[in-house]
């Protein structure tokens, strides 16, 4: 198999440009944080036409709005007023200063050299681009990314950004760095059609759950910061948090995140399962990869449990779900690394 | 997990509205809704009071949660210490290299997790919790799925999306219309005087269900795999054949309920191993292909058939399945000994000592041979190569096949009773031959000094680890890893939601219309946008229609 140099190498420089991009981007979201111009309630109402679904509550149907929180009794931890509810509300386009704009540009310009640094790595190899562990990562960032991007068209609170942006710089980094592999052909385990579904899942699933992620750590921030202002211990319209959806809002998200990556990740775990049965003899054999993906599952099943169970909604289960992305994260860069199983392939020698 | 009340019973007639619901609408989960009273524990010493009280704390939710992270905390020494199971070896070196705390962790178990009593304590558990969890709610959905929503509540402007409007209609034919929209979205009405309740999306509890009993379907399959499933392993030189029987098998793991005359009576033979390499680049010496050319017979008497065993493609005789595992060189020796009679000539299975370069170590040993029996130990080179002064293989296809043998003459001590294995040499009953150390080629011979014979080195053959699997728990794990994959698709995508309408006439005389929905569940979000829609739909058909006649005709 003769792997293309020149594909490769472009394929190199463009994931570098999408490092280089999405830290601009991240410095410009912080930029806005910290010196955006904060527009006011008053003049963006009348922009604010197009209606923003979840975060701003019913009043699609034009009636008599329902008073008091959008989100009723629903949760204990809605200890957000009303008012700063409505107010952080992050709104539409029309209400984002210059920096956030140039910020969300420089996500895309990013996410356009990512996408194609992807591709060009396939083509390169002539297979699906997720066959070894730096593949894997430069793959799950861009699912990532494009997720975020996704997530913020409908629900628009692009301020999230600073924190997304963040953690995939560092993950892109450290896949360029220390992980890097250079591109090459596969082992005869590793040639199967079952790669490119059983590892798409995965990378799919652990792109979304990274986003979730970053949102849970966002959440126990915004989720302190409510209930010191609710006890008046931190001033009720912190310049940094009015930003920011609500704890409320955060928590919903990042469920919402969670459930959309953990039937994935099933699909992935059954996916492996069938492909271990061709190749090894057996669909379950608690190779440490297999039993790692088995603890993540089962604590991101915790957590979707905790969030009906009285006394463990809100932080408890933001927890949980933090814990179910470490066992994840310790399974990637730890297991498929250094412990020795079936599932070595991660090309670091 | 225990639902506490029943459905109809948190909406009943006089129910306020809101204040009943909070459990309902946080209910968002796979497990549906988990709000539970605490149960009081009995005040006194009786039996039934006690297991009551034991089964409510087994079957509610936070044990159930409480187990799963047992589950996941027990599942982290399977990976991190080596298992008895998969690395039998690794457990041996770990006794070795800690033999303090080794007895201790194996008195927990802890080298073998997955089969440990205290492991399959967890899961049964959580599974009974499961059963108890789920079964009542089975029951109860059956009940459900027939039964009418409950009356709608008094105020539904207290509830989380709500409308008001007018419409010139009378109240009677705001009524009819409002139940005309909603039936024909497919929603399961119940209605009153003044009031409409509407249902819909019953399959989310369905697939909820569906997700908690395939994982039980799940254990049952493993469990089946465990009682009629056979693995064994087998080691098969080009040339050579084998039957699947128990005497023909090495490493033999039989279910609980299985007996030899159970297993498939296929035989096969190795034709030809192929494999290749990478030759260049810094992927060299990575393999690129294994292939294991057999024929099969699938029942005695049958015409033998052919098939390429390669990695990713077993073989399958009639749902036992033949993997290729592994691979290696076979030398062929033959030994004279020192009457000149011919003591040994065959194949012998080397194992690779070096997977990159496949530099494979073996012994040969010769019982037979007179005066003194004769042993051989040394390395068989794919491709050898002479690294200043040092022999080393620089590839692992045999381009230039060489071995190099260290002789020993003595007592081999295969007849004290004590296993041997085939690819050590036990020296203690014997003396190495002075000998320079040569290299053999194919057809070179080696003359043992003083007349004790000679080794040839006639050519190579090469061998492959084959795996026979039988799992009868396959299919059935399959289809309910898909079952429980589809339920939880449908309880995530699927929103109960109720909506309600309340018609009466206002103070300036017209209609009034109340419109309020209500999702049970709405794990996908979406419910604001769908009930925006729905209530705008709603108004419609209360400002335009202004006859019944008109509805019909939509």
């Amino acid at each position: 198999m003769s792997d293309n140099l020149g594909l490769a190498q472009l394929s190199d420089h463009l994931l570098i440009v999408a490092v280089v991009v999405y830290s601009l981007a991240m410095l410009a979201y912080a930029g806005d944080f910290a010196y955006g111009r904060r527009v006011k309630a008053a003049g963006a109402a009348g922009k604010a036409a197009r209606p923003v679904p979840e975060l701003a509550g019913v009043g699609a149907s034009g009636g008599a709005a329902t008073p008091g929180t959008p989100e009723g009794p629903e949760q204990p931890t809605a200890a957000v007023p009303p008012a700063a509810t409505a107010d952080s509300a992050p709104g539409d386009a029309g209400r984002l200063g210059p920096l956030i704009r140039g910020a969300i540009a420089l996500t895309y310009l990013g996410l356009a050299a990512h996408v194609a640094g992807v591709i060009t790595r396939g083509l390169a190899v002539h297979r699906v681009p997720w066959g070894d562990m730096y593949e894997f990562i430069t793959a799950l960032t861009c699912v990532t990314v494009i997720f975020f991007v996704a997530l913020m068209m409908r629900y628009r609170a692009w301020h999230l950004g600073v924190f997304v942006m963040g953690a995939v710089v560092v993950a892109l980094g450290l896949a360029q760095t220390i992980i890097y592999t250079p591109a090459g052909p596969l082992v005869p385990a590793l040639k199967s059609y079952w790669l490119a579904i059983h590892v798409a899942a995965m990378t799919l699933s652990v792109g979304i759950f990274f986003v979730a992620a970053v949102l849970g750590v966002v959440y126990l921030f915004a989720e302190r910061y409510s209930r010191r202002a609710a006890a008046g211990l931190s001033p009720a319209n912190h310049g940094i948090m009015r930003r920011l959806p609500s704890a409320v809002e955060l928590d919903r998200l990042t469920y919402r995140t969670v459930v959309f990556g953990f039937p994935i990740w099933t699909f992935g775990i059954i996916a492996g399962a069938i492909w271990a049965d061709q190749a090894w003899g057996r669909y379950w054999g608690w190779d440490p990869v297999e039993t790692w993906a088995f603890i993540t599952w089962v604590i991101y099943a915790c957590f979707l449990h905790a969030r009906a169970t009285a006394g463990w909604r809100g932080r408890r289960a933001a927890y949980i779900q933090l814990i179910a992305f470490g066992c994840l994260l310790f399974n990637v860069l730890v297991v498929q690394t250094f412990l020795t199983g079936l599932h070595s392939y991660a090309g670091l020698g | 997990m225990t639902d506490v009340r029943s459905p109809q019973a948190g909406n009943g007639a006089a129910a306020p509205g809101v204040a009943e619901e909070p459990a309902d609408v946080a209910g968002e989960t796979i497990a549906g809704v988990a709000d539970e009273t605490e149960t009081p524990r009995p005040g006194g010493f009786g039996a039934v009071a006690w297991a009551r009280w034991a089964w409510r704390q087994l079957t509610s939710m936070r044990i159930a949660l409480v187990l799963l992270f047992l589950l996941a905390l027990g599942s982290v020494p399977g990976s991190l210490l080596p298992q008895q199971g998969i690395d039998p070896a690794g457990v041996q070196q770990y006794f070795t290299a800690h033999p303090a705390l080794a007895p201790f962790l194996n008195a927990l178990g802890l080298f073998n997790v997955f089969a440990a009593p205290w492991f399959a304590a967890i899961y049964l558990l959580l599974f009974v919790s499961l059963a108890g969890c789920v079964l009542p709610r089975s029951f109860r959905l059956a009940r459900t799925a027939r039964a009418r929503p409950p009356q709608a509540p008094r105020h539904l402007s207290r509830l989380p999306n709500s409308v008001r409007y007018e419409t010139a209609m009378t109240t009677e034919e705001a009524s009819a219309a409002a139940a005309a929209f909603l039936t024909r979205r497919h929603f399961r009405l119940s209605q009153g005087e003044g009031w409409l309740s509407a249902e819909k999306g019953y399959r989310r509890e369905a697939g909820n269900l569906l997700f908690h009993v395939a994982l039980m379907g799940v254990l049952v399959s493993i469990g089946l795999g465990g009682l009629f499933g056979y693995k064994a392993d087998r080691l098969l030189v080009e040339g050579t054949s084998f039957a699947d029987t128990v005497t023909d098998l090495d490493a033999y793991h039989p279910g609980h309920l299985v007996s030899p005359n159970d297993l498939a009576p296929f035989s096969l033979t190795l034709d030809k191993f192929s494999a290749s390499y990478v030759a260049s680049g810094p992927d060299r010496n990575q393999p690129e292909s294994f292939n294991a050319h057999v024929s099969y017979t699938a029942q005695p008497g049958d015409a033998a058939r052919t098939y390429d065993i390669q990695v990713n493609h077993p073989l399958n005789v009639d749902a036992v399945k033949v993997y290729l595992l592994g691979h290696g060189y076979a030398p062929v020796f033959r030994v004279t000994d020192g009457q000149g009679k011919v003591v040994y000539d065959q194949a012998t299975p080397f194992l690779p000592a070096d997977q990159s370069t496949y530099l494979s170590e073996g012994v040969v040993k010769a019982p037979d041979a007179k005066p003194q029996q004769l042993g051989f130990a040394g390395v068989f080179l794919p491709t050898a190569v002479d690294v200043s002064g040092q022999l080393e293989s620089a590839f692992p296809a045999p381009y230039l096949p060489a071995v190099s043998m260290i002789p020993y003459v003595g007592n081999l001590g295969l007849n004290n009773g004590v296993p041997q294995s085939v690819y050590q040499l036990n020296t203690t009953g014997m003396h190495r031959l002075a000998t320079p150390v040569q290299v053999l080629t194919p057809g070179q011979s080696m003359k043992l000094p003083g007349g004790a014979g000679t080794l040839t080195f006639t050519g190579y053959r090469q061998w492959v680890s084959l795996q026979v699997t039988y799992d009868p728990g396959q299919v059935p794990a399959l289809i309910s890893g898909i079952a429980a994959l589809a339920g939880l698709v449908l309880s995530f995508l699927v929103r109960r939601r109720r909506i309600f309408v309340r018609t009466y006439r206002g103070d300036s005389g017209r209609t009034v219309v109340d419109v309020a929905g209500l999702a049970r569940s709405d794990v996908g979000g979406g419910f604001e946008a769908e009930f925006g829609e729905l209530a705008a739909g709603l108004k419609s058909v209360h400002d335009h229609d202004s006859s019944p006649r008109s509805e019909e005709t939509e």
